[in-house]
């Protein structure tokens, strides 16, 4: 069995890709097609997470702060877009890279989902965060996100991509329905939800921006953690 | 406790799970749909999940029933016009593939609420372990570390409250640097205590040779057979999806739905995959009921065929 993981793997996601083309192509019919896309962001970054050489310190340091993120969502479960995990995720991608920052967001949305149900938007979050991640460890060595203030626009920025992106998931199931129109009336709706995710993402990293660079900054050199990036 | 459908290998889970997002993706016929979202929720109903689905319903309803509302507000697809709104013409077609779509979300909604249920995350590492490795290791210390923090956020918060530190008192600007210590002092003790189980780790050899994975779980005869039947009948509707059945075509004008032959043999091996599991859990239920039936329940002995998890790992 294990010797046939691989090929068997491999020949599943071919068959599922293929059968997700046909959909697209024969019938406009696009759902299996964009969690075919999804699952394909995110397969990279995983697979260099198998590749690459991690010590141990790392992996557990990962596996904490993705914990963190996602115990973070559980205080404010009653309240819709309203969650610190973004702000997290930036934080621990300011000190520890943009690769580590995907990873944790990626896993952080994964796990939270164990608590709060998971969906055909789990993968969507999953790839969200991450990106929320990347693009925080990429910009980290600008002088924009060295200033606080670059650091908070940076969260409101993020809060509203995030909600896009959240929305492509649901208007990718209305091929025929798709014009400006639907996809400003679906951007309209989810306005004020995005608002409180920007607004909060500020909120937070405000709040936590100077405490936890320090820490996070201080165990990186303390143990030596994630240095080469 | 795990009996029933959700005792069996959890290859079989998988592949029933994946099937059932898979038709719901591809195929596009209310019959069908219909037929696999009520399969399901007999299923849930069956393994008495029926009150965690109430509580969830409004959300999905909201969510399904706005693509409802959407399609022919935007699409003006179609021949049969039944009114004009604010001149833009609503036609039969555009509502019924707005409900077409409904359809298909909440059937994907309540397979996932099932997967939830019966795909344990156990199960899932279980599969996916031996494949990546580094990934299902983080995943699973993550999930590990959840409840941890939560137990230990409490007593952080029970030993700051003797020095003034609480988020219950003050103004709300000193209750929010409180919360801050707290996540803080979580934040560093975890992490100081993580590190040193990863030396542990290290110094008992972590990552020296490829990992190797237990696996709790065996193949027996039952579960070979579940998972023939899924294959074959699975294989079989999507033979029938290439045939072009179960296609119901709607733009630019509504066909109508004839149920020839073909479709119907696709139906039959459709239900067949949609309702295996059904059957084995009413197969327990029946084996229970009879079981207490007859004699001292105390005494009865084991019957052939009831299947647990305690039972196997015996």
């Amino acid at each position: 069995m294990a010797r046939f993981r691989f090929p068997l793997l491999i020949a599943l996601a071919l068959f599922v890709v293929i059968l997700a083309l046909t959909a697209a192509l024969k019938d406009r019919h696009y759902i299996l097609l964009s969690l075919v896309l999804v699952a394909a962001a995110l397969f990279p970054l995983f697979v260099r997470l198998e590749r690459r050489a991690l010590e141990s310190r790392e992996l557990v340091l990962l596996a904490v702060l993705s914990a963190v993120a996602a115990v973070s969502r559980i205080p404010f479960a009653a309240l819709p877009s309203v969650k610190p995990v973004s702000a997290i995720v930036i934080l621990s991608a300011y000190v520890f890279g943009a690769e580590a920052g995907f990873i944790i967001g990626a896993v952080a949305a994964l796990v939270s989902n164990i608590y709060f149900g998971q969906g055909p938007w789990t993968p969507w979050q999953m790839f969200a965060w991450g990106m929320v991640g990347l693009t925080a460890g990429w910009l980290r060595n600008t002088r924009w996100m060295r200033t606080r203030t670059g650091m908070l626009i940076f969260g409101f920025i993020w809060g509203f991509l995030f909600g896009w992106i959240m929305n492509i998931w649901y208007i990718i199931s209305l091929p025929d329905a798709f014009s400006w129109g639907l996809v400003a009336a679906a951007y309209a709706s989810s306005f004020y939800f995005d608002l409180a995710h920007a607004l909060s993402n500020v909120f937070f990293l405000s709040l936590l921006a100077g405490g936890w660079i320090k820490v996070l900054q201080r165990f990186r050199k303390k143990y030596g953690l994630l240095q080469q990036e | 406790m795990n009996k029933g459908f959700r005792s069996m290998h959890p290859a079989v889970a998988l592949l029933y799970y994946a099937g059932l997002l898979l038709f719901a993706a591809l195929l596009f016929h209310p019959v069908f749909l219909l037929t696999e979202m009520i399969g399901v929720l007999s299923l849930l109903l069956m393994q008495r999940q029926g009150r965690h689905l109430l509580r969830a319903l409004p959300f999905y309803l909201l969510m399904a029933g706005s693509v409802a509302v959407m399609n022919p507000l935007f699409s003006h697809r179609g021949a049969n016009i039944l009114f004009y709104l604010l001149d833009q013409p609503i036609t039969l077609e555009a509502v019924l593939y707005g409900v077409m779509m409904m359809l298909v979300l909440l059937t994907i909604f309540i397979v996932f609420r099932s997967y939830n249920y019966t795909v344990t995350t156990d199960k899932f590492m279980y599969l996916f372990a031996a494949a990546a490795p580094r990934t299902a290791l983080l995943s699973l210390m993550a999930i590990r570390f959840v409840p941890l923090f939560q137990r230990r956020l409490r007593q952080i918060t029970l030993i700051q409250s003797t020095r003034g530190i609480n988020v219950n008192s003050g103004k709300l600007r000193k209750r929010m640097k409180d919360g801050m210590t707290l996540l803080k002092v979580l934040l560093t003790w975890s992490l100081e205590e993580a590190l040193q189980s990863a030396d542990s780790m290290k110094a008992r050899g972590y990552g020296i040779r490829k990992r190797s994975t237990y696996g709790i779980y065996k193949l027996d005869r039952q579960d070979i057979w579940i998972l023939i039947v899924l294959a074959v009948s699975g294989l079989c509707t999507l033979l029938g999806w290439l045939q072009g059945y179960a296609m119901l075509e709607i733009y630019p004008r509504m066909k109508p739905a004839v149920f020839s032959w073909g479709e119907a043999a696709m139906f039959a091996s459709f239900c067949l995959f949609v309702l295996t599991p059904l059957g084995l859990e009413g197969k327990e239920k029946w084996l229970w009921r009879s079981s207490r039936r007859s004699g001292y329940p105390s005494v009865t002995p084991m019957k052939a065929g009831i299947r647990s998890m305690s039972f196997r790992s015996r």
